[in-house]
């Protein structure tokens, strides 16, 4: 019986994460006893599926974590090739790829507000130069609506833990294919191409899923980078949340329950690449 | 084997359960303030609130509970704990019917109607303490109502905030002293004025305020919440910040999402206006260096939002007559002169000036507010109240709907 070691762990999640979506998921059907609602009703979900504020969040949290989880995934798995291709050297330096795992997103929110914000870091550099002349000629990269700032900043946290799992497979792909492949002919883009990436994608793909899941539901970076309008999801589900009326609060867990039923989506589509990859044996 | 002493255990648990609940606590209600001083005497008082400035932390710490030492033998212990935390701890507490631990908190609001209408408050009791009885205008509506909720005795003011504007003066022609300068103002300084969004505290203050300027502040007093009564009244609000929107920062298409950052822009002279609930909160920021000399506060002719914060006693709280002493010092001329100089909190004072001697004036007087502050009896002479808590998140969704989404739901 291994499984009883994980009792204590298991205790944890039933008690705290399942009792956590349950009693959402009966505020958001308007069972509420604590304000003396106590009739179930679906009027909750009919308001927020009417509302165009609903699907203009939907939208811009999936854009966002769509874009920034993909565009994490091709920057992080060139980096982790990149070290591959240089693993015989000593690379010791570029360990430092680790360190916006270990940061806080807030953390990651604040350096793309230093950095990118209109009275930044980047926007005074061109100023010094001369190519901008005042603040507002430089693109608004951060509270835009097209999201940039909560792109980069995910970006920044998501890309080096792909490179993270992806180097460990890359590395443990058995090289006798890569020779194999240059022996006859193929240049490094190739063996890359036809070779390395087919065999580490399903652990790409994973990791796809973990970051997008995440990004999908957090709150912090689109709350502090990202525009009045739309708002992401968590941040809509938040102000519901802490509205001094408490009747707004089932809204609030109707739009909790949308984000828990996409990361469910996520979790069946993480299993079905986990079967992928044991059916490759990678 | 195992069973037995679990049953054990419980039973043990049991019989010390009701020793705590039999244990008599006197009641204070009937008792003389000479009989509740020496009650106090030599006893230990616990302060739960809002612990998140070191100034208000420190102040507390060493000048209070220093005083309160020396004069009154009585310990203070401060606990930083913000009411969403410390009012579920005392529902659940009364719920088990335990002992509390909680003697004084820190209040105001929709949390002081709450915690009142659950019958978490011991009181009435503010017309035991000396000096609210000696200092205080009992018929001031900064007293009998917090938030438009009746008092009632149940809390006692411990200070004042009111809302102001900051602008650079250096950057400024001149400072709006009403909404129609405020839009002129936005239309010469294109881009270089915002507010925050409302989901922040400040950001739904400043819209209210707006509200108050061009409808008054009159008309919400016994006004419904219901959404199309409030929207109804406020329209002529909505349709100002609708026409002010296109001269703000990124065309008001987005808004800061926290004060915090509005402060920031403004430091970095990215938008020329800022605000701020706490009146010389612009005097420790020019003093940090973090906003230019050059900034000023303002208010409207008509008047800024103001609300009061208050210290009530939880209906359990094991040291009554400790708590009720630790509050009648605070309401004392000293206290409240310490706690109103800029560099220790900036707190304005909840007594009246009308009721205090010469010598006591003096200490007010002697205050240093510094640069760029409006002082406090301009401040109060144009302050209006703050308005019924039911009715802000309705004004806060119109504007969303209204003046964020260009009125796409009506």
């Amino acid at each position: 019986m291994p499984y009883i070691l994980l009792l204590p762990v298991l205790l944890l999640i039933v008690f705290i994460f399942i009792a956590g979506i349950i009693f959402g998921a009966l505020q958001s059907l308007g069972y509420f006893p604590a304000i003396g609602l106590k009739t179930f009703t679906l009027k909750y979900y009919k308001y927020i599926f009417k509302d165009p504020n609903f699907f203009s969040s939907l939208k811009f949290s999936l854009y966002t974590s769509f874009v920034s989880s993909f565009l994490a995934v091709v920057v992080g798995v060139l980096l982790a090739y990149f070290l591959l291709a240089n693993s015989k050297k000593d690379l010791g330096f570029y360990n430092v790829y680790k360190i916006p795992i270990i940061v806080p997103h807030t953390v990651a929110a604040l350096l793309v507000f230093v950095l990118f914000s209109q009275s930044g870091w980047i926007a005074r550099i061109l100023y010094r130069l001369g190519f901008i002349h005042n603040m507002t000629e430089f693109y608004p990269l951060v509270f835009d609506s097209k999201g940039i700032g909560v792109i980069l900043a995910y970006i920044w946290k998501g890309a080096p833990f792909i490179t993270l799992i992806t180097y460990d497979i890359l590395k443990k792909i058995n090289d006798s294919y890569s020779k194999v492949a240059l022996n006859l002919g193929a240049n490094s883009f190739q063996v890359f191409w036809y070779v390395l990436l087919p065999l580490a994608l399903p652990t790409i793909l994973s990791g796809f899923i973990i970051i997008f899941a995440f990004s999908f539901g957090a709150f912090e970076i689109p709350y502090l980078l990202g525009p009045s309008n739309p708002k992401a999801l968590p941040v809509l589900a938040y102000i519901y949340y802490k509205s001094i009326d408490l009747f707004e609060r089932p809204y609030g867990m109707v739009i909790n329950m949308c984000i828990t039923f996409y990361s469910l989506i996520m979790v069946v589509l993480y299993v079905l690449v986990f079967q992928l990859i044991k059916k490759y044996k990678i | 084997m195992k069973l037995r002493i679990l049953g054990f255990l419980i039973i043990l648990s049991m019989v010390f359960n009701i020793g705590c609940s039999k244990k008599v606590e006197e009641d204070i209600s009937n008792k003389t303030w000479d009989e509740i001083l020496k009650l106090a005497n030599g006893t230990k008082v616990t302060f739960y609130g809002w612990g998140g400035d070191e100034n208000i932390n420190r102040w507390l710490d060493n000048v209070v509970a220093k005083e309160l030492k020396e004069k009154y033998n009585i310990t203070l212990e401060r606990v930083p704990m913000l009411p969403d935390e410390y009012l579920p701890k005392l529902l659940n507490e009364k719920q088990a019917g335990t002992k509390g631990t909680i003697d004084i908190v820190w209040i105001n609001g929709e949390n002081f109607y709450n915690a009142k209408k659950q019958g978490l408050l011991y009181g009435p009791f503010t017309d035991k303490l000396p000096n609210f009885n000696k200092y205080i205008n009992k018929n001031s509506p900064d007293v009998k109502y917090d938030f438009g909720y009746p008092i009632e005795g149940y809390e006692a003011p411990y200070g004042k905030a009111q809302m102001v504007f900051i602008g650079d003066t250096a950057k400024l022609d001149y400072l709006p002293r009403n909404h129609l300068e405020l839009l002129e103002l936005a239309k010469k300084y294109k881009g270089k004025i915002t507010y925050p969004d409302v989901s922040d505290f400040t950001g739904s203050a400043f819209v209210r305020n707006i509200i108050y300027d061009i409808v008054g502040y009159e008309k919400f007093i016994n006004l419904e919440p219901d959404k199309e009564k409030v929207r109804k009244t406020i329209q002529p609000a909505l349709d100002y910040l609708l026409e002010l929107k296109p001269y703000l920062w990124r065309e008001g298409k987005t808004y800061p999402s926290t004060l915090a950052q509005l402060d920031n822009m403004f430091a970095d002279g990215e938008v020329y206006i800022t605000m701020n609930y706490t009146p010389f909160h612009v005097v420790t920021k020019i003093k940090e260096g973090f906003f230019p000399k050059t900034a000023k506060s303002f208010i409207f002719d008509k008047g800024t939002i103001g609300n009061t914060h208050f210290l009530a006693i939880p209906f359990n709280a094991p040291n009554k007559a400790g708590a009720l002493v630790v509050i009648n010092h605070i309401l004392s001329p000293q206290i409240q002169a310490s706690k109103y100089n800029p560099e220790v909190w900036g707190d304005l004072p909840v007594i009246e000036p009308d009721l205090l001697n010469d010598k006591e004036k003096e200490l007010f007087k002697n205050v240093d507010l510094g640069e760029g502050v409006i002082p406090q009896d301009m401040l109060l002479k144009h302050r209006v109240p703050e308005m019924r808590a039911d009715l802000i998140p309705i004004i806060e969704s119109l504007w969303r709907e209204v003046v964020l989404g260009n009125g796409k739901n009506n």
